[in-house]
């Protein structure tokens, strides 16, 4: 394999347990198959491992992290191991004394997530009432030594209050706002009737943040992930498969993406069986879509297959059944029509909570 | 950022050492690539220094004027004041 990949960033995600439900989770629906997590002692190999491999970051999610009980240690782990570290929580379990232990222990950012901008509709999306206690999480990390990201993700329950969202971060003094458009894998899949944004939510959205990105300049960054269904072009996904950024699902599978186990044409490796060096360099599941040799047309003779690799395998399986051809959300798919239907098909269904 | 500023990094930033001698910014989400001159300046910053002593030990380091190290660094700490990356 090519001697000069080198992975950047590994995805730690150390269970996908929950105490919320939101319908806009990535995560996989057979959340009982990941039951069998990785012991402490697993997880700092792991982080050994992606550190020699050249890694420069590891990210602490889920299902929600903060349930397990080593976060602290496996955040001392990372840094000790020189390696950038980021904690993606729902903030419910953030109190004083494990923020303390978190920032004691090396961690050097925190992303927060929030349903919604007011109480009673975060609470309707999250399936349990926690809005008010993620204010007092975000007050508390903000008087730390640590950098906070506050993340919303947003879908047609609540692109509406885009513009309350930046209002609430800029009262409580956030430097960093991320609004993510949801993506749909995982729950969000199956939810994507009831998720599904207008498209005069998506362009008022794209109105709102431009105009707040002119007027909060120098105090306020925000970040804008735009929805994968309204563009012509599709996302560079994970900047290419297996090019970038390693995912250990909570019972030890390596990844290239975080909603790759959905491709059931490929066979993942564990770390429990294999070196993830060597899954990096070598397994199947890594190659198979790595660079560009593995394009069909209309990518392979296409000047921006470098630029977007091709978009997202996940989704090019998802709609089309096939990981290996160009990402439907690309407007020269030939199943470029399926995007389309979906896009319509803002139906007034109740979305599912999340469970296992 | 004046040169009597003391400039520090903002809250979850840290330079990093390659294996292979280069210097990387780390920063939340990313990780930004130095050039030398801007390595060696950020080398310094600990929020005991003005930002004038930085560019002056720079611009000996590098072997070049005072002015021209000046221009390059006073506009590389504008832009991370910018991002909340210096403060
Ligand atoms: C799966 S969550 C796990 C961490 C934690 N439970 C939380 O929700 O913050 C990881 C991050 O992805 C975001 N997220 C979840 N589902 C998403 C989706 N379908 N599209 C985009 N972002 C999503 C969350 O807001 C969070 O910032
Ligand atoms: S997105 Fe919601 S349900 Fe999914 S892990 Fe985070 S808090 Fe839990
Ligand atoms: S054809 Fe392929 S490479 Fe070209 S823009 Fe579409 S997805 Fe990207």
């Amino acid at each position: 394999m090519n001697a000069q990949l080198r992975p950047l960033s590994l995805l730690c995600e150390l269970t996908y347990r929950c105490n919320l439900q939101c319908p806009y989770c990535y995560n996989p629906l057979d959340l009982r198959a990941y039951r069998d997590e990785l012991t402490t002692g697993q997880w700092s190999s792991v982080l050994q491992a992606a550190a020699d491999l050249g890694v420069i970051q590891a990210h602490f999610s889920g299902g929600e992290p903060t349930l397990r009980p080593d976060l602290v240690a496996l955040v001392e782990a990372a840094a000790a191991c020189g390696l950038y570290t980021n904690l993606i929580t729902q903030g419910t379990f953030l109190d004083d004394e494990l923020l303390d232990r978190l920032v004691d222990g090396g961690l050097n950012h925190v992303q927060i997530s929030i349903q919604a901008p007011q109480a009673p509709l975060a609470d309707r999306i999250a399936g349990a009432i926690v809005h008010d206690k993620k204010a007092d999480a975000l007050r508390r990390v903000l008087t730390r030594d640590v950098a906070l990201t506050l993340n919303c993700v947003l879908h047609r329950l609540n692109h509406d209050s885009i513009e309350e969202v930046i209002d609430y971060a800029q009262r409580l003094g956030i430097r960093r706002l991320e609004l993510a458009n949801v993506q749909f894998y995982g729950w969000a899949y199956r939810n994507r009737g009831a998720l599904m944004p207008t498209l005069e939510q998506v362009r008022h959205g794209e109105d709102v943040v431009a105009a707040a990105r002119e007027r909060l300049r120098g105090s306020m960054e925000i970040v804008y992930v735009l929805p994968d269904y309204f563009g012509d072009f599709p996302k560079p996904c994970m900047n290419g498969w297996g090019r970038q950024f390693i995912t250990v699902t909570p019972n030890g599978y390596a990844l290239p993406c975080p909603a790759a186990a959905g491709i059931t044409t490929l066979a993942f490796e564990n770390v429990r069986d294999r070196a993830l060096g060597e899954i990096w360099c070598d397994s199947a599941s890594f190659v198979r879509y790595r660079g560009t040799d593995w394009m069909p047309e209309p990518c392979r003779s296409c000047e921006r297959r470098e630029l977007d690799w091709g978009g997202c395998r996940c989704q090019a399986y998802l709609i089309t059944g096939d990981p290996g051809v160009t990402d439907p959300a690309c407007s020269l798919s030939p199943d470029h029509a399926a995007i389309a239907s979906l896009r319509e098909e803002t139906s007034g269904a109740e979305p599912v909570y999340r469970r296992a | 950022m004046k040169p009597t500023a003391y400039p520090r990094f903002g809250k979850g930033v840290k330079l990093r050492h390659e294996g292979n001698g280069s210097i990387m910014l780390l920063i939340p989400e990313g990780a930004l690539v130095l050039n030398a001159s801007a390595a060696a300046a950020l080398e310094l910053v600990d929020g005991t220094r003005p930002l004038a002593e930085i560019i002056a030990a720079v611009a000996e380091q590098f072997d070049v004027t005072a002015d021209r190290a000046g221009e390059d660094l006073s506009e590389l700490f504008e832009r991370l004041e910018q991002r909340g990356l210096v403060q």
